[in-house]
């Protein structure tokens, strides 16, 4: 008994289990907080509405609806992996990429014009749409290595005018432009840039959208965890990210490491908008603000306690209640009660710290009370 | 002549917009606390302002429910604003993650609630539009007494106030240890001046400021789709207030070269030579942000701002 207690003593203090502590109280009090707006708003359907939106699939009675939702799910789950991807890589070089929905963007507009209208084999629409995102990354990146332009600042502005050109290319071509609805065409399954099911939509009811993403983007996760845990770029990166002067004086090329750090970002951005349209899934919609999936990665990279193993799931919950969340406008509640969550959530991520110290105070004390009761023991 | 009146008028608004937030920005920063969150407290100011627009009944007189409601603005936006400093200051938190947060929540809080007011028996689940017409008619007069060209006055409120943050930032004692908070913390606490406090102070009038620049946003049209935010206003004060290097005066330029370019995608159909051209309207909608990342790169090379921008005060360390 006494080897499990102290076994559990040795988990608790180890630094990635006060990380997974602290974000699951973060997510806990997110959580917490959406069910009061739901009794605000509508007390005698917020139990059920919670439900849904914890529930999501699982609200299905018949399997078949089940595995369907549980696919798609997934599914969606893959984009925001690699958009957290394409966070945490920067952040740990020392940058934050707010413009990850510029870069989306900017792949979009390569994936529809690739895939709809040339229809091009789809690795090949996937790379071209991440290098193009990657090229507009590292605009951000040049600003930054040459000019010291502030890569929030630039970022978003980036974001903006990736809007404007992809809303404005894309409404004038027709070839892509539904303009009944006011959104581009989605790739259909029998198209070439269709990313291929490889037999997965039959383990989730025949849902195509599942396919071979879902292994490209675990793939991705292992190289870029081996990015940061074996390679000399990725230590690079790393010594950068940690103190700028110190990787300077130790030799290491500061603009070379901006510009790989945007560059890998943008890649990843592009990726996600490759991951969330070569499925069919989705397609490019007329807004008047930059796509959310960029800010929905911030939320996803820190939640994750910006590890490439922790973003899967961080990921995976955030995609969870925003699906739950869709599926309670019956009730009368708006699908936005999500993203209050998530942004609750993302905003008490910014406490993780402060967590931290507190469950470490917490331990502390009970390692010093069991002291002190030892000592009585032995009186 | 009309037309000309028209777009001066819609140019003196936005300059008045993003002075007045990028002022307040200002404050946060020089106080060093970054102010990534400005558009998040302008939506919010919107709407607190736009929600009391919806529902102020008609039986209160017109002066009294223009002051109620730049008073709700204002005092929404800076509750709002202490979030913000709540996790940046006392708890030392990532300042481009809280921003971030921010950003997201107000305008999700803001949809969720006003969808919520909107709802009817036709339409279970609302829409994210208030409409304010007799808020339009109020906030907005006949500039010279001339039909058709409307004018907004809280745009005077805004430009009054310029020269007073100006006075405030320089002149006062509340605004030199504002600065020097933002620049040494570290000395400024050891000539006794309480960190933290100006800090909150600086983020609340930041939120203040945001907040009224953002019902003089929604005041300017009749209606608002509130999933928009405040437009992307916010991002651009933000750049206005970089590029003005934290000085009221050149902020206030700053604000005037990108009203400019805000203002021509409003109005470039009007304008015969422009219209002629044939360039796609998104053009126009993008200039804004081309012109502030140009502007960006010819400014950025000096590092002019506040030395301690985004690092949290900590007393114990050294």
């Amino acid at each position: 008994m006494n080897k499990v207690k102290s076994f559990f003593f040795s988990l608790l203090k180890k630094e990635s289990t006060k990380t997974i502590v602290a974000s699951l109280w973060c997510a806990l009090l997110g959580l917490v907080l959406g069910f009061i707006i739901l009794l605000c708003i509508n007390p005698k359907e917020a139990s059920y509405g919670m439900t849904s939106v914890l529930g999501n699939y699982l609200i299905f009675s018949s399997p078949q609806d089940r595995l369907n939702y549980f696919g798609q799910t997934l599914a969606k789950t893959a984009p925001l992996i690699a958009m957290s991807l394409s966070i945490l890589v920067a952040y740990k070089a020392g940058l934050f990429n707010l413009g990850g929905s510029g870069q989306y963007s900017i792949a979009v507009l390569v994936i529809s014009f690739l895939g709809l209208n040339a229809n091009w084999p789809w690795w090949i629409v996937m790379i071209i749409a991440m290098i193009a995102a990657a090229m507009w990354s590292m605009i951000s990146g040049l600003l930054k290595a040459f000019f010291n332009v502030n890569e929030v600042i630039s970022g978003i502005m980036l974001n903006w005018i990736a809007l404007y050109i992809v809303n404005g290319v894309l409404t004038s071509n027709s070839t892509v432009w539904d303009s009944s609805h006011s959104e581009s065409f989605t790739i259909s399954n029998t198209s070439n840039a269709f990313i291929p099911s490889i037999g997965l939509d039959k383990l989730f009811a025949g849902n195509s959208i599942v396919g071979l993403g879902m292994i490209l983007i675990l793939v991705t996760v292992v190289v870029i965890f081996v990015l940061f845990k074996k390679t000399t770029i990725g230590y690079e990166l790393k010594v950068t990210g940690l103190n700028a002067d110190a990787a300077n004086y130790a030799g290491i090329n500061k603009v070379k490491n901006i510009l790989i750090a945007t560059a890998i970002s943008g890649a990843l951005a592009g990726l996600a908008a490759s991951l969330n349209l070569q499925n069919g899934f989705t397609s490019w919609k007329l807004s008047s603000v930059p796509p959310d999936i960029g800010f929905q990665g911030i939320s996803a990279a820190f939640l994750g306690g910006l590890h490439p193993i922790g973003v899967i799931f961080s990921s995976y919950f955030i995609v969870h209640i925003t699906e739950g969340g869709s599926m309670i406008t019956d009730l009368g509640f708006s699908p936005e009660v999500a993203s209050i969550m998530t942004s609750v959530i993302i905003y008490l991520s910014g406490f993780v710290l402060f967590i931290k110290k507190f469950v470490s105070k917490h331990d502390l004390k009970n390692e010093l009370n069991k002291l002190s009761r030892g000592k009585e023991n032995k009186k | 002549m009309i037309i000309a009146l028209s777009i001066v008028s819609f140019l003196i608004a936005y300059v008045a917009i993003l002075s007045i937030t990028a002022l307040g920005g200002m404050f946060s920063e020089k106080s060093g606390t970054v102010a990534l969150s400005l558009e998040g407290s302008m939506t919010f100011g919107a709407f607190i302002g736009g929600v009391m627009m919806y529902v102020l009944p008609t039986s209160i007189p017109n002066g009294l429910a223009a002051l109620i409601v730049i008073l709700a603005s204002v005092i929404g936006a800076g509750l709002y604003s202490l979030l913000l400093a709540l996790a940046c200051i006392t708890f030392k938190a990532n300042q481009t993650l809280i921003g971030t947060a921010l950003n997201i929540l107000s305008t999700a809080f803001a949809v969720v609630l006003i969808k919520q007011m909107t709802r009817t028996e036709a339409l279970p689940v609302g829409n994210s539009r208030l409409n304010f017409t007799r808020f339009y008619s109020i906030f907005n007069v006949d500039l010279f007494g001339i039909a058709g060209v409307k004018f907004n006055w809280l745009v005077l409120i805004v430009l009054a106030l310029i020269p007073i943050v100006y006075f405030v930032i320089y002149k006062t004692r509340y605004g030199l240890r504002l600065s020097s908070c933002g620049e040494n913390p570290r000395s400024a606490d050891s000539l006794g001046i309480n960190v933290a406090k100006t800090r909150y102070v600086g983020v609340l009038l930041s939120g203040i400021f945001a907040g009224l620049g953002g019902l003089l946003l929604i005041s300017m049209n009749a209606e608002w789709e509130f999933a928009n935010g405040a437009s992307g206003f916010g991002f651009l004060a933000l750049a206005v207030l970089i590029f003005g290097q934290w000085k009221p005066l050149y902020i206030f330029l700053g604000a005037f070269v990108f009203s400019i370019f805000k203002t021509l995608s409003v109005v470039y159909p009007s304008i015969d030579f422009l219209a002629k051209l044939g360039i796609s309207s998104y053009f126009y909608l993008a200039l804004p942000y081309i012109v502030c990342l140009v502007v960006l790169v010819f400014t950025s090379k000096k590092n002019i701002g506040p030395k301690s921008l985004g690092e949290p005060y900590d007393k114990g360390k050294r």
